[in-house]
């Protein structure tokens, strides 16, 4: 596939950086000097100097014989004008466009409906707020995602030292989570990320990975050794989009919520559109007002200032403050591993989730829903079997899949199963499959068949 | 830097140059050669090879820009010793002289030692235009058009080895576009053998002249170059490919893809052919007396001021007959050389274009002291960093010309032999003027001048930087 992507900067250029690891073909369009020599020197990418709202330019870059169009600027009106371009004129069949504001994205879709190809715009502080609201229902988790319409619950956790996790085998989950099943996808310790067997076993310190039926989470958590506490009672520091929004979504599900937002203006404002909520002015960093508003009875954190490090002290200063669990918006990538290890519970990076999304809409074949874990290291994709795919046939075992692949589940009418090596994939199976990236390309043919 | 990973790269290019030695073998067994030189070559490289990448296995593959220096210098260096083992396992050169013809070969200077070519088994003929033929596109991007493995941080090695400023991609991928490359690059090789046999010459001296004439090389078949043909047809043939292998091969891709008019549009391609016809009508005014017929003249100035501007080195007559004038004119085109992603040597077109332009503004500032003058090429503002660049690039290399012809000198040769033997080295030209003029070769120089002008080779065509930072004590710290 031939990938045109229009601006360099962050989702830009990690993207770029995806796509050409699926060995896609990519031009990426910059107008920064600096910037386009970084990208020509990191990516095995064509850069192409200029601004990607001149037809001329993405003329030059190759619009015309392109299959998918991402415009990922740092400006909405400029990724309206691109994807717009790239859909009336170039009739490029994808076209990704990246917006925040919400009169945009309607604006956009208003038109984009006349026009030819598919469209799909992507809103980085949604996604953000999805990812919020996911992970708040499960205490202790660094990372939550849904498959299989919602029927199986991915979810990381740290392995803590002495709970019964602790040097439990793979294979023993089985005796202990015999119907509905509960499977170990993805394991990260220390610097390895791997896809583990039968015979590895957990250890403390670990993440893992676990796919497990939502009924049968509280076993799990149990088991972990997280309790959940009796109310729910967030904070949030920043009365940006995303804060406002998670605000917005909490006090809906009648939650307690406290905002503190530093900026006069803007703290009036947001208190002018919440209803329930305490909206406190003080800088997400003022212990003693966090104190006085009773920080260490919080279930949870959130750091969502527009400020990336102010976001990281304040979610370290929550957790040593009392409160459960502490999320920090970084976008950083150098800052996201760091972080983690520092002891806040999860990092959401809002561009990072844009990327996901992205690389998910142009993905070949009948992928449902994709999603990389630990800094792209093991990717996750749910994929419609269709007659002719190399899945079907042979049972698991002697499918000759790609080494480190593993089907985790498989969704059967309206059943989850959760398969052994006997298993048989049939036509019209939901598959859940879970490969580590470098052999993620590999596993996309294999899927595609034909 | 990764040092480990280096040295498995260039395990895998010892066995690639291994590999590429079984052609001149094949040649060898059909011509009824001896098959040994090619046969000891190959095999030294190849066990060399095969030790380097077994002992050097390693996870973790990445390549940053200092690793693309290191590869790349050591790739040159490590191909010229292997392209200098059929001479000397030959016996036809000693090992000094192996190794300068072979680095001579593969940089595509064509300065020669062999005095007498005609007697060589045609075999070692075919190697030693083949390796001029290799190191014109390039042996690393040949790699990278070939070895999946380089694929990951590659794009440092093209850098390191693509000549001119700033390296173009054609495609977005490296691998593609290294394959694009060189696919033009063959193209244009078939092209011009099969025409030179058109004009009458027999299928091996066509094909070993093709390959020297689109690396910018200049060996030759015979001792009196390709003059000896005494063919009007074959020089015109000749003279058209050098202007192809002198022009950016990025250009040749747009033309081939119907971008015609970012071509005509082309700075670089302009002033490169003004230079061109310049020399042509300043030799031709000087030349006019001379007598001899007009197509004569017109065909031996055209020819030589190409051959020399390209870096080619092909000699059609014997230009130090010629007036002085007309002589003083050649060296000076020894300045300029072919355009930036070219086949030729020199400095490039493209940094003396930046150069003047730079130049011009510095002037203007003078005349305006608060003016902002950006230096523009083709109306993008070329960073500081390329134009400092450009200026270090120059004083490096006129630096270097000086200090090897100070070698060449104090070696007890005239000024002439000095600096011409120097500027030829130094920007892959071939023939001098004086002690190595048109119709002689550079035998007669002591082993330590011959040590001296093949590392000028090597540095002329890495572009200088890509070795000078090896010789930097910071580089080799961490």
């Amino acid at each position: 596939m031939r990938a045109l992507v229009v601006g360099g900067g962050l989702v830009g250029s990690t993207l770029a950086a995806r796509l050409a690891r699926d060995q896609h073909d990519v031009v990426i369009v910059e107008s920064d000097r600096e910037r386009l020599q970084g990208l020509a020197e990191d990516l095995d990418v064509q850069v192409v100097p200029g601004n990607g709202t001149s037809v001329e330019v993405l003329r030059s870059a190759g619009i015309g014989e392109c299959d998918a169009l991402f415009a990922c600027t740092a400006s909405d009106e400029a990724n309206m004008v691109v994807a717009l371009v790239g859909s009336a004129l170039f009739k490029v069949p994808r076209v990704v466009a990246r917006l925040r504001d919400r009169e945009h994205e309607a604006s956009f879709r208003a038109i984009a409906q006349q026009l030819p190809g598919e469209h799909v715009c992507i809103n980085p502080d949604q996604a953000a707020v999805e990812k919020i609201m996911s992970l708040l229902p499960v205490p202790g988790a660094t990372d939550v995602m849904t498959f299989l319409d919602g029927r199986l619950i991915i979810a990381g956790f740290p392995i803590p030292t002495g709970s019964d996790f602790e040097g439990l085998l793979l294979s023993h989950l089985r005796l202990l989570f015999p119907s509905p099943p509960v499977l170990a996808v993805a394991i990260r310790r220390g610097d390895q990320s791997f896809v583990p067997h039968g015979e590895d076993e957990f250890r403390a310190g670990d993440l893992a990975y676990f796919a497990v039926d939502p009924r049968e989470l509280e076993n799990v958590l149990k088991l972990l050794g997280v309790r959940r506490g009796s109310e729910e009672r967030v904070m949030i520091a920043g009365a940006s989009r995303i804060g406002l929004e998670v605000a917005h979504r909490l006090e809906a599900a009648n939650v307690d919520v406290t905002l503190f937002e530093d900026d006069v203006r803007v703290a009036e404002e947001a208190a002018a559109q919440l209803k329930r909520t305490v909206v406190v002015r003080a800088l997400a960093t003022d212990r003693e007002v966090l104190e006085e508003e009773g920080i260490q009875r919080a279930s949870a954190f959130i750091a969502c200032t527009d400020d990336n490090s102010l976001n990281v002290m304040a979610a370290l200063l929550a957790r040593r403050l009392g409160a459960a669990r502490a999320f920090s918006l970084v976008d950083n990538p150098a800052l996201t591993r760091l972080v983690g290890e520092l002891g806040i519970d999860a990092v959401i990076s809002p561009r990072l989730l844009t990327v996901g999304l992205a690389v998910q809409f142009v993905r070949r074949g009948r992928v449902r829903a994709a999603a990389a874990l630990m800094e792209d290291l093991v990717e996750l994709m749910e994929i419609e079997v269709e007659s002719g795919s190399r899945l079907v046939g042979p049972p698991l075992a002697q499918l000759g899949l790609p080494r480190g692949t593993l089907v985790a589940a498989l969704l059967r009418g309206r059943s989850v199963i959760v398969p052994g090596g006997a298993e048989r994939i049939l036509v019209g199976d939901r598959a859940l499959l879970i490969t580590t990236t470098s052999r993620a390309g590999e596993l996309d043919d294999f899927v595609g068949g034909k | 830097m990764n040092r480990r990973f280096d040295l498995h790269v260039l395990g895998w290019l010892l066995l690639l140059t291994s590999a590429l030695l079984l052609v001149p073998l094949a040649f060898a067994i059909a011509f009824h050669d001896a098959p040994g030189p090619f046969l000891g070559a190959l095999l030294l490289a190849a066990l060399a090879g095969g030790g380097l990448v077994f002992m050097t296995r390693t996870r973790e593959r990445g390549l940053r820009a200092r690793d693309g220096f290191l590869v790349v210098s050591g790739a040159w260096l490590i191909t010229s010793v292997v392209g200098a083992l059929p001479y000397l396992l030959a016996g036809v050169l000693g090992p000094v002289d192996a190794l300068f013809e072979s680095v001579s070969g593969f940089t595509t200077t064509g300065s020669t030692v062999i005095a007498d070519v005609t007697g060589l088994p045609r075999s070692l003929l075919l190697w030693r235009a083949m390796t001029q033929w290799l190191g014109g596109m390039g042996i690393i991007l040949f790699s990278i058009a070939i070895l999946p493995l380089l694929g990951i941080g590659g794009m440092q090695l093209f850098k390191a080895e693509v000549p001119g400023p700033v390296a173009d991609k054609v495609r977005p991928r490296l691998a593609a576009t290294a394959r694009t490359l060189w696919g033009l690059y063959v193209g244009f090789t078939v092209a011009q053998w099969v025409l030179l046999m058109l004009c009458g010459l027999d299928w091996f001296e066509a094909l070993c002249h093709a390959f020297t004439t689109l690396a910018t090389g200049g060996f030759s078949t015979r001792n009196g170059s390709v003059g000896e043909f005494g063919s009007p047809a074959v020089e015109w043939v000749v003279i058209v490919f050098m202007l192809v292998a002198g022009i950016n091969f990025v250009l040749h891709y747009k033309l081939l893809v119907g971008r015609w008019r970012d071509v005509l549009r082309d700075v670089e391609l302009r002033y490169f052919l003004a230079v061109v016809s310049t020399a042509v009508a300043l030799l031709l005014v000087v030349l006019w007396d001379s007598g001899g017929n007009v197509h004569e003249t017109v065909r031996a100035a055209v020819f030589q001021a190409v051959s020399i501007i390209t870096t080619t080195g092909y000699v059609s007559a014997d230009f130090e007959r010629w007036p002085h004038a007309a002589q003083f004119f050649l060296v000076a085109l020894m300045f300029f050389g072919g355009m930036s992603g070219s086949t030729g040597g020199g400095p490039k077109s493209l940094r003396i274009v930046l150069a003047l332009r730079s130049l011009r503004a510095t002037v203007h500032r003078f005349i305006h002291p608060h003016a902002v003058v950006p230096v523009k090429y083709h109306g993008q503002v070329v960073g500081d960093e390329v134009l400092s660049g450009v200026t270090a690039f120059l004083t490096a290399y006129a630096l270097l010309a000086g200090a090897a012809a100070a070698v060449v000198a104090a070696a007890g040769y005239d000024f002439t032999t000095a600096v011409s033997a120097a500027l030829t080295a130094i920007g892959n030209v071939g023939p001098g003027l004086g002690a190595v003029g048109a119709m002689d070769n550079f035998a007669h120089f002591p082993a330590l001048v011959k040590l001296v002008l093949s590392a000028c080779m090597l540095l002329g065509r890495l572009e200088i930087f890509t070795i000078l930072v090896l010789c930097s004590r910071q580089f080799w710290k961490h």
